[in-house]
């Protein structure tokens, strides 16, 4: 995306980012916002099994007004491009984008030779802060994705990391 | 100017300025806290209205159909006859009353109810575009 002009506030002071910085990964709120069939294991998260709100990301917005983090959970097709950019542009600061699913990182299997109408990887609309691979992936995985924007956010993660093997 | 008197003026400015502080406080605190000198953009089209990402197609401000107003008005007659009711219901059991006063509930109801037959009359319940000329 190259040079990129983020937002900053009046009061920059540091122990009080750090602060609103905790606040804000704690009380991320997405939008209710599904396009293929990855929204349907990010319904499951938030369900009672897995449970999004045990990170506080339980609060579905209707209105991306009102929402922090987008999660981009499926195909985005060229006629939905700019209902997404403008759902994006409408997002107060700060905010943050999750790719759910291969088609949103990279088109997925559609990102083929034939291919006409489908966006390969929403990261060509908009800067994208994690990424969650997987088709689709699950529900793990989206809790997975949430605890590491935490840690994007406040440089600190939530639970020790699992070693794969143990 | 009486001690007690100014003592509890003393007290509502203290509210006052309390209140105020509740209700501007928060708007100062975002306005130095939230990076709110702009949004980033990708389209340009934080400014629409419409929340759903979609271009709406034509303007909010149209014209409804008078019949809409009509039967919000015979709901009303509808809704105060039966809020009128409530009382009624809470203090039937009580054995003092007899058949006479489930006449005058009757009563009651009928007469509430000539709103509706006067709207039935007049032929709002003919859901049809109406066009009305002065005489």
């Amino acid at each position: 995306m190259g040079e990129e002009n983020v937002p900053t506030s009046v009061v920059q002071f540091a122990q009080l980012d750090t602060l609103l910085n905790l606040c804000r990964a704690n009380s991320l709120w997405p939008m209710t916002f599904g396009l293929a069939c990855c929204a349907i294991e990010m319904m499951c998260t938030g369900g009672s099994r897995f449970d999004i709100s045990r990170f506080g990301a339980e609060v579905f917005r209707p209105s991306p007004r009102q929402s922090d983090v987008m999660i981009v959970a499926g195909t985005v097709n060229k006629k939905l491009e700019l209902a997404v950019r403008t759902l994006y542009d409408q997002m107060p600061e700060p905010k943050w984008v999750i790719a759910m699913g291969n088609c949103a990182i990279s088109g997925g299997p559609f990102k083929v030779k034939e291919n006409y109408n489908v966006i390969e990887g929403v990261d060509k609309l908009f800067p994208v802060d994690v990424y969650i691979p997987g088709c689709p992936p699950r529900p793990e995985a989206l809790l997975e994705g949430i605890m590491t924007l935490e840690e994007k956010i406040t440089g600190k993660r939530r639970w020790p990391r699992i070693q794969a093997g143990c | 100017m009486d001690q007690v008197v100014l003592t509890n003026i003393i007290y509502v400015a203290i509210f006052l300025a309390g209140a105020l502080a509740f209700g501007l406080g928060p708007i100062l605190i975002v306005y130095l806290l939230s990076p709110s000198s702009h949004t980033r953009q990708s389209a340009g089209r934080a400014d629409q209205l419409i929340e759903c990402g979609m271009e709406p197609i034509g303007s909010a401000w149209v014209r409804f159909g008078i019949v809409y107003y009509l039967y919000a008005l015979i709901f009303l007659a509808f809704d105060v006859d039966v809020l009128f009711l409530f009382p009624v219901a809470v203090a039937y059991n009580d054995p003092s009353l007899g058949a006479w006063d489930f006449v005058e509930i009757l009563i009651f109801v009928a007469i509430l109810s000539l709103a509706v037959v006067y709207a039935w009359r007049k032929g709002v319940f003919t859901w049809e575009k109406k066009t009305y000329q002065r005489p």
